[in-house]
């Protein structure tokens, strides 16, 4: 995973993508105490920014947070440093998808939800984790 | 009284109550809801990337046409509703972006067609829908869920306070229903996790149906086609996981006010909800 960028050029471009400052975020963990689906994180928000701001491309990469958030946006609500960490999110998922990893299974997708969802339920998990 | 309408795809498809409800209600309210002409996909969830400005091509065709037509338009998903006003937000606050897609497009639009969700509709034409009203609703406690989309970000949205909104109890209120307070109703049900990561979806559906119920509500109301199909499609894989749990039939709010306005079932295209409202309707004497 570390052939998608040189080590140094990492944090920049996450701030570019995400349009973020990283420093801005004080690791405060509100953004972990009310995310729905922290619990499902390995590493949770507050984490996987720590990482990001200390460089730390590999754990980033590596870490399941950011393929289980939701983009539901409680903790862009909630953070008292106007972190939107759901773009934080996003900008390290379309890292891996741009380098084509991470994309969905199509065809692992469970048969009865396919026809029984609504099509907005899989056009946004497509735009989500397709590139 | 005539307004430009999205329904968006999923009305189209899966969220056909949502749709067949919206034209009972808005005929029955004396508004004639117009389709636009010719419309597409809004593209769904909104681009979080900032360099990812194609994702911006769909949702700006829209609105481009919507002005066309008037300087409104009526959009009930929350899914689309959502990416249209975060589109304006973008369009109004860079330039740039806007002159870029608008060449690319081949469209001269200013970012300023304003989307207006029915809920505040309702809420700007208070009268005209309690003048309505055939059918008590008295004592039906209702749980209003409102997810993300309709609330955050807060800035780019301005619908509502998105800790503690109120406009979805002032609409069940209005209809003469009871709303109920839940404090997971601002909190989100799993979106598109249901695809690929089922079991969150599942969980943090279980979690706001339990709190919805457990603070007094028989039923929950929305507006999501999303947020519908988890909380109602969902409840048959959360008892396998949680086997105390309950049923509770999940409305879309077009579907519980084509009911007071005695629209009938078939108006509210009530058959298709997976978890059955018709007994609580009847307790309440309500078919
Ligand atoms: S809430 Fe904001 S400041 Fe606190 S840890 Fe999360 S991102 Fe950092
Ligand atoms: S936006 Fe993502 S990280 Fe933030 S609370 Fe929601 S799911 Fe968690």
């Amino acid at each position: 995973m570390n052939k998608i960028l040189k080590e140094k050029d990492f944090i920049k471009r996450i701030e570019e993508i995400s349009n973020q400052k990283i420093s801005d975020c004080y690791q405060c963990g509100r953004c972990t105490a009310g995310c729905p689906f922290a619990e499902f994180m390995d590493a949770p928000p507050n984490q996987v920014i720590r990482f990001i701001q200390l460089g730390l491309k590999d754990d980033v990469l590596q870490a399941h947070g950011p393929w289980f958030c939701a983009a539901c946006l409680v903790c862009q609500t909630r953070c008292p440093r106007g972190v939107d960490i759901p773009r934080l999110m996003e900008a390290v998922r379309v890292l891996h998808l741009r380098a084509k990893e991470g994309l969905i299974d199509v065809d692992s997708i469970d048969k009865e939800l396919l026809l029984d969802a609504p099509p907005l339920a899989f056009m946004s998990a497509f735009s989500k984790y397709t590139y | 009284m005539k307004f430009p309408y999205y329904p968006g795809c999923t009305l189209y498809t899966k969220a056909k109550p949502l749709n067949t409800s919206m034209q009972a209600t808005f005929g029955a309210l004396g508004v004639e809801i117009v389709e636009l002409p010719h419309w597409y996909c809004c593209g769904t969830t909104f681009t979080l990337a900032r360099d990812n400005r194609m994702s911006l091509i769909a949702p700006l065709r829209i609105l481009a046409k919507a002005q066309k037509e008037d300087s409104r338009v009526l959009v009930p998903c929350s899914v689309c509703y959502n990416t249209l006003k975060r589109t304006n937000y973008i369009l109004k606050q860079d330039p740039e972006v806007l002159q870029i897609l608008n060449e690319h497009l081949e469209e001269s639009y200013d970012g300023g067609e304003q989307v207006v969700h029915p809920l505040e509709f309702f809420r700007d034409n208070k009268e005209r829908v309690k003048s309505k009203i055939v059918k008590d609703l008295k004592g039906m406690k209702l749980g209003c869920y409102y997810g993300c989309l309709l609330l955050r970000p807060e800035e780019e949205i301005q619908f509502d306070d998105p800790e503690s909104p109120t406009i979805f109890e002032e609409f069940v209120s209005l209809i003469g229903a009871e709303p109920v307070e839940f404090p997971l109703k601002v909190e989100c049900c799993g979106s598109y996790l249901v695809v690929n990561s089922p079991e969150a979806a599942v969980e943090a559906t279980y979690r706001l149906l339990k709190n919805a119920r457990g603070n007094g509500a028989e039923a929950i109301v929305t507006s999501c086609p999303l947020c519908h199909y988890n909380l109602d499609a969902l409840q048959a894989k959360i008892k396998g996981v949680h086997s105390e749990f309950r049923d509770i039939p999940i409305f879309y709010f077009t579907q519980i006010l084509a009911i007071a306005l005695g629209l009938g079932a078939d108006s509210a295209g009530l058959s298709q909800n997976k978890v059955s409202p018709i007994s609580l309707l009847k307790e309440h004497n309500l078919t």
